[in-house]
């Protein structure tokens, strides 16, 4: 009896050493990223490293909030624009088609599921020679409407894919009582599939802002004009200049990553279940 | 509403204009035209002139020695990395599947280097590995004497590879956790039982009951996760210029040496590298959205 109570509390200890080993790999260049932020500038680069600064100061997040200090504000509302809208118009186009895969029957179905999966798999790094072409030839290069476009494109698949496994939760019974009422389609897909599938519809409006949130390669190439940038694109300008300070540089970094990590937290909140829908591409 | 078959035709295809229009003009479209492309010598710079040079850049490409390198790369970076990613989230949602305080947090903990910009995570690790004052050369030769003298990691072709095949293992593992850990839930704990009364050690216990209920998910992820660093781009351009990995490749012979139809005819090699590879998983693979 003493002897496995011995061993429990052993294997509990052992059990939180590994759980807090863990913790410390995942999160250690979040908790350096931190520091750093809250370190003078000559402390940063010591070459005797320190965990903890050894005088605080907050003058990177200041700074950074300053337009005329560093550019960071005008690169963060061109992201949160571009997020945005993209991922707005991505959950709204991927809900009529989600809807039309999932509840209608018509031919030609099988077909576009499929393609659809294939576009899922296809990686943006394939197109970015004709798009850069398509773009430019119908004038929107240097335009954020250009990486709107083409931001709902990468993630269009992807919603319908997860709205579509959301709606086919919803019986049929439901739309069928709702017809009888006299509703019709689209009335049934804004007062009944949207209001149930609500959580799902998060999950994937989250998903699309996190895609285009983060996305580099097309930024980097669509955009040349400096008063474009998104956040990414943004920062990595400035690695080479004289702005680049390592404090001033992890506060940009850990407010860049601020957005969607709230949003991960709220609307994992909201989700039961867990939220393995969607990977990162990249 | 099984027999409504005809009627649904035309409501669907308004439903799914906008989704299948922007499909066809920017995914299909530009597909189609890469195989254009690739058989023009195509400057970035629109006023000049594309010259058809036929086969001419596929050859280029095929007996390019640094094309051949790119891709063993890689392939070497991917296989690393899945095996690297998948293992560890396994490993972990094994280690997470029992009831624990502090569960729901550390799971949310965990997955923050999933969810954060790669932006973000590139600047605190060229931080942390800096050559000069980076915490990690000072904690693997001051403190733990893991080295005599710290590697210049961002400096040579093999530790950038060693560094970037750890991040994608890092970055990359909770997505392999979650999804281990959502099937694991599923799996009936008196399977567990009968195989204890049967005497099963724990790697038999691993091998006969684990393994088969999370085989789906295990090659969903694999398959889905090769696919995507197969293709990576950002996460290795912005961590280091010493690894060419076979995105970065097509990237830099299009914007960086203007070559846009050799990168268009590379996009078409690698597109039925891909489509073969998605032909022979379109069965294996489940895939309802749970990428």
């Amino acid at each position: 009896m003493a002897s496995s109570k011995k061993n429990k509390a052993a294997r509990k200890i052992g059990f939180y050493t590994g759980l807090i080993a863990l913790l410390v790999v995942s999160l250690f260049p979040f908790f350096i990223m931190l520091m750093t932020s809250f370190k003078n500038s000559k402390e940063a680069v010591a070459t005797d490293p320190t965990f903890f600064p050894k005088d605080w100061t907050f003058q990177h997040y200041l700074d950074i909030f300053n337009p005329d200090i560093f550019p960071f504000l005008a690169y963060f509302k061109n992201s949160l624009t571009v997020a945005l809208t993209a991922a707005l118009l991505s959950v709204l186009i991927g809900i009529f088609g989600a809807y039309a895969l999932s509840k209608l029957n018509f031919i030609g179905k099988t077909t576009i599921n499929a393609s659809f999966y294939t576009v899922y798999m296809l990686s943006g790094i394939l197109l970015v020679v004709p798009l850069f072409k398509i773009i430019s030839g119908l004038g929107l290069y240097d335009t954020k409407t250009a990486l709107i476009i083409t931001m709902i494109v990468q993630t269009l698949p992807t919603s319908i894919f997860m709205l579509k496994s959301y709606f086919d939760t919803i019986p049929d019974d439901l739309e069928e009582a709702a017809m009888i009422d006299g509703l019709n389609r689209v009335q049934i897909i804004f007062y009944i599939i949207i209001p149930l599938a609500l959580s799902g519809i998060i999950s994937v409006f989250v998903y699309s802002f996190m895609v285009a949130w983060n996305d580099y390669l097309f930024a980097s190439i669509f955009l040349s004009d400096s008063v474009n940038f998104t956040l990414p694109i943004g920062l990595n300008a400035l690695f080479s200049t004289p702005d680049y300070i390592w404090g001033r540089m992890m506060a940009a970094s850990l407010i860049t990553a601020l957005p969607v990590v709230a949003m991960y937290a709220i609307s994992e909140h909201f989700i039961k279940g867990n939220m393995t829908e969607g990977g990162v591409k990249g | 509403m099984k027999n409504r078959g005809k009627s649904d035709l035309k409501l669907a295809w308004v439903l799914l204009f906008p989704s299948v229009f922007l499909v066809l003009l920017l995914v299909a479209y530009p597909m189609i035209s890469n195989i254009k492309i690739s058989f023009f010598d195509l400057p970035i710079n629109p006023r000049l002139d594309a010259t058809f040079v036929g086969l001419k850049n596929y050859t280029d490409i095929l007996t390019d020695v640094e094309f051949i390198k790119s891709l063993g790369i890689t392939v070497l970076y991917m296989i690393l990395a899945v095996a690297g990613s998948t293992a560890l989230g396994l490993a972990v949602a094994i280690f997470f599947n029992r009831p624990f305080k502090f569960r729901k947090a550390a799971r949310s903990l965990i997955i923050l280097s999933y969810v954060t910009p790669s932006i973000s995570l590139v600047f605190a690790w060229k931080y942390m590995f800096n050559n000069g004052y980076g915490v990690i050369n000072h904690l693997g030769v001051d403190v733990f004497h893991l080295f005599d003298k710290a590697p210049l990691w961002f400096d040579n072709p093999v530790s950038s590879f060693i560094l970037v095949v750890l991040f994608a293992i890092w970055r990359y593992f909770p997505y392999a956790f979650i999804s281990f850990l959502a099937i694991l839930q599923t799996v009936d704990s008196s399977l567990y039982e009968a195989a204890e009364i049967d005497g099963a050690s724990t790697w038999e216990k691993f091998k006969n009951v684990t393994i088969p209920a999370i085989m789906p998910v295990l090659i969903t992820i694999i398959t889905l996760r090769s696919i995507w660093l197969f293709y990576m781009f950002t996460d290795v351009y912005l961590l280091t210029n010493k690894v060419n990995i076979i995105g970065i490749y097509l990237y830099e012979t299009a914007f960086a040496f203007n070559d846009l139809g050799k990168a268009a005819s590379i996009s078409v090699i690698l597109f039925i590298i891909l489509s073969i590879v998605i032909i022979a998983s379109r069965k294996r693979v489940k895939f309802n959205g749970n990428g």
